[in-house]
């Protein structure tokens, strides 16, 4: 008995040595930075003056006050509501149809796929050149005999344009995922459904939507998460303009961080912006949970 | 046990390789961000000729390739600072009013030779606070008028503008359709919907962003009367923007041809001569509105107050911001010499292109506001409102004071 249980310890020893470094580098980079984020959003903290003065919640109000965050917020939302749905029934349409006996699958599966292992940065001056004023889309829609605009100096299409990117880029990424949940559903049942005479449309709908619903689930708290928190396209193809018509959360937070010496008052726009993003995916988890059969 | 011990190793030299990455140098340290290779290479030269003249001296070089002002700031703030870096002209007023510069009065003092006189004195004065200089500027360049001397053949234009009037009809004239398909293909000039482009016409109207008694003056009548000449030039079709012909800046847009006039520093030089050498161009001084005015961007080398390598630092600055230094990282007119007999020495009056630069320097100011940099950023999204959204320039600066005015740096 006793030596099953030195043994047993030995090995709790063991695993917790395992799990140690990670918990230990985690709490490193992200887990202290949450708490020290949390606690500077109450001090008007500015790195380069040496006196911290607690201010309580006046980053907060200043905040609320700020027509530059609310901007912030109204971009931030409008980018969710928008991405979230499009990439997510995109990437699950792509995804259907990848997994249809077609010809040259490997080849449309690869080509969806190169956008979402492309740098971001990369993938941005590319969208950069192609939406300028004398770029490839104003040059097919000249073709067709429309007046393109500047896209990104437009303030009306500045952020469509990034959601556009964004759109394109995560799709793929998102239909990969879609296709392995695809895969797990049994062959056997489209077959029962074939017989009875549905078609494929109907199969899709009546079959594919409700069976990959727990991939669907962690697609668009992934999406979620990822759009609240858009950055790399906005610092690279916009900075935040025009007029702050592409002024993101994420966006504002790194500015008054990192350019306006402000680091209380941006980890305020940061927690702001992790309560948003909490709500989000709680809502979510409650009225539209992966699997609602259970 | 004879199996987590090589584990516990393992985590424990993790553990340290995190924790223990200690930045302590027994050097001193140098900081610049990373421009061009012609000026990397050319700084280098400067920095071997001090390493042969002082051969005992013992430093690091380490330039910091992107987002300077960022990452100087974070080191700034955490103590981990270089103790010799470059400081832009335009942030000098907020790092001096945060106090996290080190004197250098007492250094200049010290060095007999030194010669602060020589120094264009508007560019000392950007990187003095209440008397103290905390920064030395190590060259400058201001904004003079580009242009294309064949477009001006063909168009016709033979008397170079010297007056707001005479540039908006020099653009006009040199605004052509050539291929004849209804849209304008060379523009008189182009400008960008940036600040530092505009205050030179801000200054010659008498305005100013920030007035000598500290109050903002961007919508004051000098100020706004300066915006609706700039921008109406683009409105009236006889200057364009980067952007409209999808090029990243006026220098680019200039050496295409597209526009026969830039405003530009001495950047464009060597700019041109890589990429479009055979063009040909010559430089005027800026036009004048009721004054001649320009600005002047300069670049000053600081050091921060914790240095605990002040002499050393001391002895690099001033070698770079003494007539020799200075001497050999201007010969080439990558950039001008802030010092008036380095510039004498190096010909520069002589030369017809150089002596426009330094002769706009007796009227040149740099650009510096005691706003913070949000303020500064909430300026150029009013510029933006203007180019953009064809916002009234009057209404876009009155709207825009009012957000500004709480940003005024208070210390």
């Amino acid at each position: 008995m006793s030596v099953f249980k030195s043994k047993r310890w030995e090995q709790a020893r063991t695993a917790y040595l395992f799990i140690g470094f990670p918990v230990i580098l985690f709490s490193i980079f992200t887990f202290i930075p949450i708490i020290f984020a949390f606690v500077i959003s109450f001090f008007d903290w500015n790195l380069l003056i040496p006196d911290k003065v607690f201010i309580g919640l006046g980053n907060y109000i200043e905040l609320f006050n700020d027509e530059v965050f609310l901007i912030a917020i109204k971009n931030t939302a409008l980018y969710t509501v928008i991405v979230v749905p499009v990439q997510t029934i995109l990437s699950l349409f792509l995804a259907f149809i990848m997994n249809q006996k077609l010809r040259g699958r490997t080849f449309f599966r690869t080509a969806f796929y190169i956008p979402a292992i492309t740098s971001s940065v990369v993938t941005s001056i590319i969208f950069l050149w192609i939406y300028s004023k004398p770029g490839l889309l104003n040059y097919l829609l000249s073709l067709v005999g429309i007046e393109g605009t500047d896209w990104l100096t437009n303030p009306n299409t500045a952020l469509f344009s990034i959601m556009a990117l964004t759109i394109w880029s995560t799709s793929g990424y998102f239909m990969i995922t879609f296709l392995a949940g695809l895969q797990n559903i049994p062959k056997s049942v489209y077959e029962a459904a074939a017989i009875d005479g549905a078609s494929t449309w109907t199969q899709f709908w009546k079959i594919t939507v409700p069976m990959v619903r727990p991939v669907t689930f962690f697609v668009v708290v992934l999406g979620l998460i990822g759009c609240f928190q858009v950055f790399d396209q906005i610092y690279v193809m916009s900075g935040g303009g025009p007029v702050n018509a592409t002024t993101t959360m994420s966006y504002f937070v790194y500015n008054n961080s990192f350019k306006f010496f402000r680091l209380g008052y941006g980890a305020a726009g940061a927690i702001v912006l992790a309560i948003i993003i909490f709500i989000a995916t709680w809502l979510q988890k409650k009225y539209f949970p992966s699997n609602p059969y259970q | 046990m004879k199996l987590s011990y090589p584990v516990v190793l393992v985590v424990l030299l993790a553990f340290a390789s995190v924790t223990a990455c200690s930045n302590k140098s027994d050097k001193m340290r140098f900081s610049s961000w990373v421009s061009s290779p012609v000026e990397t290479e050319l700084f280098k030269e400067v920095l071997t000729s001090f390493e042969k003249e002082n051969p005992d001296f013992q430093y690091d070089f380490e330039p910091i390739p992107g987002n300077y002002s960022e990452k100087l700031q974070l080191m700034l703030g955490t103590n981990t600072a270089p103790d010799v870096f470059f400081l832009k002209g335009m942030l000098a007023p907020s790092y001096m009013s945060f106090n996290i510069l080190n004197p250098l009065d007492e250094l200049m003092a010290g060095e007999a030779d030194f010669d602060q006189e020589d120094f264009f004195p508007e560019l000392l004065r950007a990187f003095q606070k209440d008397g103290v200089q905390y920064g030395l500027p190590k060259d400058c360049s201001p904004y003079v008028l580009f242009y294309n001397k064949k477009q001006f053949r063909e168009a016709g234009v033979d008397s170079m503008p010297t007056t707001w009037a005479e540039l908006e009809s020099a653009a006009r004239q040199l605004t052509k359709d050539t291929d004849g398909d209804g849209k304008t293909d060379q523009f008189g000039l182009v400008i960008e919907p940036v600040m530092e482009m505009i205050m030179p016409f801000v200054y010659q109207n008498g305005g100013n962003f920030q007035n000598p008694d500290g109050s903002l003056g961007i919508a004051d009548e000098p100020f706004i009367e300066a915006v609706e000449y700039y921008y109406g030039l683009y409105e009236k079709g006889v200057a364009t923007i980067p952007t409209d012909a999808g090029q990243g800046w006026n220098g680019d847009t200039f050496g295409r041809g597209k526009a026969a006039m830039a405003l530009s520093g001495g950047w464009l030089l060597p700019f041109l001569k890589e990429n479009h050498p055979d063009l040909e161009y010559g430089v005027l001084p800026l036009p004048a509105g009721k004054q001649k005015a320009t600005i002047a961007f300069t670049t000053a080398l600081a050091m921060p107050k914790r240095t605990q390598y002040e002499a050393d630092g001391w002895k690099l600055v001033s070698h770079l911001t003494g007539k020799e230094g200075m001497k050999q990282w201007t010969s080439q007119g990558l950039a001008f010499p802030s010092r008036k007999s380095v510039a004498v020495e190096n010909g520069f009056y002589e030369d017809p292109v150089f002596s426009v630069f330094m002769e706009s320097m007796e009227f040149a100011r740099p650009f510096q506001v005691e706003y913070s940099e949000r303020g500064f950023e909430e300026a150029v999204v009013a510029l933006q409102a203007i180019f953009y959204t064809n916002k009234e320039p009057r209404q876009a600066m009155k709207d825009i004071a009012k957000r500004i005015a709480k940003y005024k740096l208070t210390r």
